[in-house]
């Protein structure tokens, strides 16, 4: 995936100011950064959601913007903190879900079926989603995100306000995912410890500006630092 | 005072006063809609009483004595006459002596008139006579008989000026050119408002409350984001919409059909409990929808609900969640009550032509004009309305179709500014 200058022009305010990355296949690449550094917008616009004001992104050589239809048959994406149908079960959730990227019952069964496997949620599938916690929510949603192995995964803040538990299951499902798969995922938190242990390379946002990129280790050696939060501090200049 | 009381209560002023929804919502609609309505109510009876003082009144004079002139005198003093002499009522109507005098009302002064107040008047206390007056019945309205109450009014003062009770009157309604005898059109009139209530009630719980779940449904949407999950799978927009507008295009039919079932037995029992001298059987009177009417008005009902239903879907794109799309719908509630409200009331063919173009620009006014006009055989009404609805709702759902397809529905949200309020693109992360 390719991001070239990105720009987004919400009024008077610029949500992204000349972003550019890109990620290789296969690897966890995580945007990071503050709340409105811009980290939504760039999913947003990856995912066809919205146009960028300029700037372009490629998806597997597919234009986000003029190829629309197309990138949505390879992409998958999780929101930030969504929801599932309250009063849908889960599986009828994951069928429902399963049946856009799915044509004949069988590939749909087996989806859903990984789907189960992955939420790890068991029995608690048949139970409508409004009797799930937040966490199995979530559970329910990455499962969702993963199961049809779409070439590129983008999950917006996956394990957020997820207790300890909820949050090292989901990661585990990300990182299994795509060593199995060889699936890509682009995910964004503001979660710096979060990210330093899934993603192989990191982008650090603020201001609508990518304003470093690149290995976890290898950020962390350059600007002398213990972790991403104390790099991250230091590259905006408050430490 | 209870501990902390006053604190929660300022806040709670503070977050209710400052929401310019609720303020919309709880005030303003209420401040403006009903003085409005009480506008139209008091400017339907002015014009209503306008029209009858100005109306031309048929006198048909089958007596031909000293006391039909008399009389005739007396009503000319008062209000504008025509006299004709020797016709039969049926006459009247089959020479078209009313549309051509632009009349709606006539009397008529029976042979023998003149021979029966002599003979009061000689002493013979027990010899009364009678004129008979016709109305025709034009669709109810709570104005609708004044014209004929006139002749009323105009009997009860002959008989002051001559002898108490001397003169009496009969009431007769002519409905879709036929004269039924003894029908008052007042208390017809009465009968048919209370007919006239139930169906604009119904219509605007049904319409408010259907239009409620629709803009609930797409906000549920929002809020929860699972649109947004879907607005990333391979799946046309448009079908996105139409999914929605179909599930519920369905309940809205349901709901159609329940009405008019029910629609039927308000019209079957309302003569039920009535005393036995008010008894009027609409049936025979023809005073009910033929099946091709009650079909018309059920498709009337539906392309309405449709409409109401997109519009929805279209202002609660606009709201970031549930709260905010349910006061968004609320801003299109006027346009409900208003006609509905007004209607029970009024019978829109005798509303001025500025007031009658406003109600029947009104999509929603649509249904309510239909359940009158199915009921007079005023079919073409009933079309145009249905026409007239089914091209908004065309235009509304090209632009839900065209706000479906765009980023707008994520990102398209209204806002108040003191000046106003104007639509903007939500920031986002």
């Amino acid at each position: 995936m390719d991001a070239r200058s990105l720009v987004k022009q919400f009024g008077n305010i610029r949500a992204l100011d000349g972003a550019s990355f890109n990620i290789k296949q296969g690897e966890i690449f995580g945007l990071i950064g503050p709340n409105g550094a811009g980290k939504t917008t760039t999913l947003r616009i990856i995912c066809t959601l919205i146009l960028p004001t300029s700037g372009t992104v490629k998806i597997f050589d597919l234009d986000a913007v003029t190829q629309a239809a197309e990138v949505r048959k390879i992409i998958s994406y999780l929101p930030e903190e969504a929801g599932a149908y309250p009063n849908l079960s889960g599986w009828e959730y994951l069928e429902f879900m399963a049946k856009f990227s799915k044509t004949t019952a069988t590939d749909i069964k087996q989806t859903i079926n990984e789907a189960a496997a992955i939420s790890g949620l068991g029995e608690r599938l048949k139970d409508k989603a409004k009797t799930y916690s937040k966490g199995m929510k979530r559970r329910l949603l990455v499962a969702r995100a993963l199961m049809t192995r779409p070439k590129l995964a983008v999950l917006d803040e996956p394990a957020s306000g997820l207790d300890v538990l909820h949050a090292y299951h989901v990661r585990e499902i990300i990182k299994r995912y795509v060593k199995d798969y060889g699936v890509t995922v682009l995910l964004s938190s503001h979660n710096m410890l979060e990210v330093e242990y899934l993603c192989n390379r990191v982008a650090l946002v603020n201001k609508g500006k990518i304003v470093v990129e690149g290995e976890p280790q290898e950020l962390k050696t350059k600007f002398k630092s213990a972790n991403l939060e104390e790099v991250f501090a230091k590259v905006v200049g408050y430490a | 005072m209870l501990k902390g009381f006053q604190s929660i209560f300022i806040k709670e002023l503070k977050e209710l006063i400052r929401d310019p929804k609720i303020l919309l919502g709880m005030l303003v609609i209420p401040l403006v809609l009903f003085p409005i309505l009480g506008l139209v109510l008091g400017y339907a009876a002015q014009t209503a009483q306008e029209q009858a003082q100005k109306a031309t009144y048929l006198v048909i004079d089958n007596d031909g004595g000293n006391w039909s002139q008399t009389f005739i005198t007396f009503l000319g003093s008062s209000i504008r006459t025509i006299v004709v002499n020797n016709i039969t009522p049926q006459q009247v109507l089959e020479q078209g002596l009313l549309t051509q005098n632009n009349s709606t009302q006539f009397i008529e002064i029976p042979a023998g008139f003149s021979a029966n107040m002599t003979a009061h008047t000689n002493g013979n206390l027990a010899i009364t006579a009678t004129v008979n007056v016709y109305g025709v019945f034009q669709g109810g309205g709570i104005f609708s008989d004044i014209g004929s109450s006139a002749f009323s009014v105009l009997v009860s003062s002959f008989n002051r000026y001559i002898a108490p009770d001397l003169v009496r009157t009969t009431q007769s309604t002519i409905i879709k050119g036929e004269i039924q005898t003894g029908i008052d059109p007042a208390t017809l009139s009465g009968l048919m408002m209370l007919q006239s209530i139930a169906l604009p009630i119904t219509i605007m719980i049904m319409l408010t409350y259907s239009m409620q779940i629709a803009a609930t449904s797409v906000a549920m949407e929002k809020e929860e984001k699972t649109l947004e999950t879907l607005l990333t799978v391979p799946v046309d927009r448009f079908a996105i919409l139409m999914g929605k507008l179909s599930s519920t295009i369905i309940v809205a039919g349901l709901a159609s059909v329940a009405m008019m079932v029910g629609y039927n037995y308000v019209i079957g029992s309302m003569t039920i409990g009535m005393p036995t001298e008010l008894s009027v059987d609409l049936v025979k009177l023809g005073l009910v929808p033929s099946p091709f009417g009650y079909l018309l008005l059920g498709i009337s009902l539906f392309i309405t609900l449709l409409s109401g239903l997109a519009l929805a879907v279209i202002l609660s794109a606009f709201a970031s969640d549930v709260r905010g799309a349910t006061a968004m719908v609320g801003y299109i509630y006027p346009l409900i009550f208003l006609p509905a409200m007004a209607l029970m009331y009024l019978d829109i063919n005798t509303l001025p032509l500025a007031i009658k173009a406003v109600f029947l620009a009104i999509p929603y006014s649509q249904p309510m004009i239909a359940s009158k006009a199915v009921i007079m055989n005023d079919y073409a009404t009933v079309i145009f309305g249905i026409v007239y609805v089914a091209v908004f709702t065309v235009v509304v759902m090209y632009i839900a179709s065209r706000l479906f397809a765009t980023e707008k529905i994520l990102t398209a949200k209204l806002i108040f500014k003191r000046k106003g309020f104007r639509k903007t693109a939500e920031p986002t992360e």
